[in-house]
């Protein structure tokens, strides 16, 4: 009787203005980040004004999409009906090589076997005909020759 | 060397009447209704007039407008300073601090702290209810959180215990020795939520929530509400109650983020408390008791750590020693704490600090010789912290 209880979509962001090219770009499977060109340095998440200078102008660069859990969580309740058949599933705070910090969850991996400084690379999952979100894998380790 | 501005400010108000609500769950009563009952209990036990009541800094729950000016309209009075602080669980700390300044700038005289809140009834009423309350459903735009099912307080927090487990060593045995302590203290508490003992096995056993947080690493969902009447020194000379003296207090925020930095492991405590130190003329060697802020079992061994009362890193060990224990060097939330007594967002803290220094508890609850004590409030995404340093004398 009770047939309606399909799994609901995915939560998707509601961007502020201010994130919305980043979330363009992550739909086309690039990794962005704001830039300063005065000071040069870099932040998370989105920003209009640079929080070292507060200068106003900056680009969004391109990142190579590796990075290292910074922290993590693996989340066992069930907080969205989504996710009702995902738990137990990880949440970290990635920090990308180029510095920025970034929440995401990692995939692809037992979550008993993440651990900090986990060296993961993002791995694009679309969750909607706008929306793609950058997730983290772990990085194949590098055969040592 | 300069005097330390902060010092004029050291002993200059005291807290003179101290008053809490029913606790836990009391379906039927808003959390205003129950903010005015804490009121109330408070100015009966000071024995002031509530006509001579003229400064509020009443905090509600967050979807209430101008929560002050509803305290106001209940208690029939026109507020020479009446407004509300943002900053999360640390409101209520902050609060006093800003009643000390209002009373030392001429701009009130007598004020009441408080704050009631409904988060027991708020999520159980109905599964809806529930919902709205855990994701944070709204209009406002929101990113990095729902899209990951990253929700709400606990797996926030857990970052930070993760993080510190990863570099210290901390481990999970640590965080149930803080869950141990504040339930038997609540057990002495008639007025807390829990009532059954926790077993060191009961935690170990319990559901993770998001580890390494599971159930009992958590704070409560209460009704409830608290508040203490503040005023000068000099004219709670004259009132009922023996004053418990503001020795000082301090504020700092990490507002650059809890992702940024090392703030996961180095609060706002820190120097938040080096701040209330120094208007004290104080240091940790000279607290008696702690209410710390403990709306996750990690946040205690996090801030015990900042405020100086062991090494970094070494908090773990610490309270593995039984330091938090009633009989320890540093008793702990010594009413139950938000794990145990309820979760009234560190106001009961600042209440129970007052009456372990007024020294009138039956002896099964009174710690002996309380003469300093620490109290620590936390909050508003993780990052806002303010401490207050109070004294018998």
């Amino acid at each position: 009787m009770d047939n309606s209880r399909v799994t609901p979509k995915r939560p998707l962001p509601v961007p502020p203005p201010e994130s919305l090219p980043f979330w363009q770009a992550a739909h086309q499977r690039r990794l962005t980040f704001p830039r300063c060109d005065a000071c040069g340095k870099s932040w998370f998440p989105p920003a209009n004004l640079c929080p070292h200078c507060l200068s106003d102008g900056f680009h969004w660069e391109e990142a190579c999409g590796r990075g290292k859990v910074f922290s993590f969580v693996v989340v066992h309740r069930v907080y969205h009906g989504y996710f009702a058949n995902k738990v137990p599933y990880t949440v970290a705070v990635v920090e990308l090589d180029e510095g920025p910090r970034i929440l995401s969850n990692i995939v692809g991996v037992d979550p008993q076997k993440v651990h900090c400084n986990m060296a993961v690379q993002v791995a694009f999952d679309e969750a909607g005909p706008d929306m793609t979100l950058p997730l983290f894998a772990p990085v194949e380790a590098v055969r040592k020759s | 060397m300069a005097t330390d501005p902060s010092i004029r400010f050291r002993n200059k108000c005291a807290i003179v009447g101290v008053g809490h609500s029913r606790l836990g769950r009391v379906p039927g009563a808003s959390a205003l209704d129950l903010q005015l009952e804490a009121i109330k209990n408070a100015i009966v036990d000071s024995g002031v007039k509530a006509s001579e009541i003229d400064g509020l800094l009443c905090r509600g729950p967050q979807d209430v407008y101008c929560n002050h000016q509803l305290v106001g309209a209940r208690l029939g009075v026109n507020a020479r300073f009446s407004t509300g602080v943002d900053s999360g669980g640390a409101s209520q700390t902050l609060s006093v601090a800003f009643a000390v300044m209002a009373i030392e700038a001429g701009m009130a005289e007598t004020v009441v702290v408080g704050f009631g809140g409904d988060s027991w009834s708020a999520t159980h009423a109905s599964e809806e209810a529930r919902l709205a309350n855990d994701t944070h459903a709204g209009k406002r735009p929101k990113e990095f959180g729902i899209e990951f099912g990253f929700t709400g307080a606990v797996a926030a927090h857990a970052l930070g215990a993760q993080r510190h487990m990863d570099l210290y060593g901390t481990t999970r045995d640590h965080f149930a020795e803080i869950a141990l302590v504040c339930r038997e203290n609540a057990l002495r508490n008639p007025d807390a939520q829990m009532k059954k003992p926790l077993t060191r096995e009961n935690y170990h056993a319990a559901n993770m929530i998001a580890a390494p947080f599971g159930v009992f690493d958590c704070s409560l969902r209460s009704d409830g509400a608290g508040a203490v009447i503040i005023t000068s020194t000099e004219r709670a000379r004259d009132l009922r109650q023996r004053p418990v003296m503001i020795k000082g207090f301090g504020s700092h925020n990490n507002t650059r983020g809890w992702f940024a930095d090392d703030n996961m492991v180095h609060t706002a405590a820190g120097p938040s408390g080096a701040a209330a130190y120094r208007m004290a003329g104080l240091g940790p060697r000279d607290i008696d008791i702690a209410q710390i802020y403990d709306c996750f079992t990690y946040m205690v061994l996090t801030e015990i750590e900042d405020y100086g009362f062991c090494k970094k890193g070494e908090g773990g060990a610490f309270v593995a020693s039984g330091a938090l224990r009633r009989d320890g060097a540093l008793p702990c939330n010594t009413a139950g704490g938000l794990l145990s007594e309820a979760h009234v967002d560190g106001m009961l803290h600042i209440c129970e600090a007052a009456r372990q220094l007024r020294g009138v508890y039956p002896p099964d609850r009174q710690v002996k010789d309380a003469e300093i004590a620490l109290v620590s409030g936390h909050g508003g995404n993780q990052v806002c912290h303010a401490t207050l340093i109070l004294g018998n004398a």
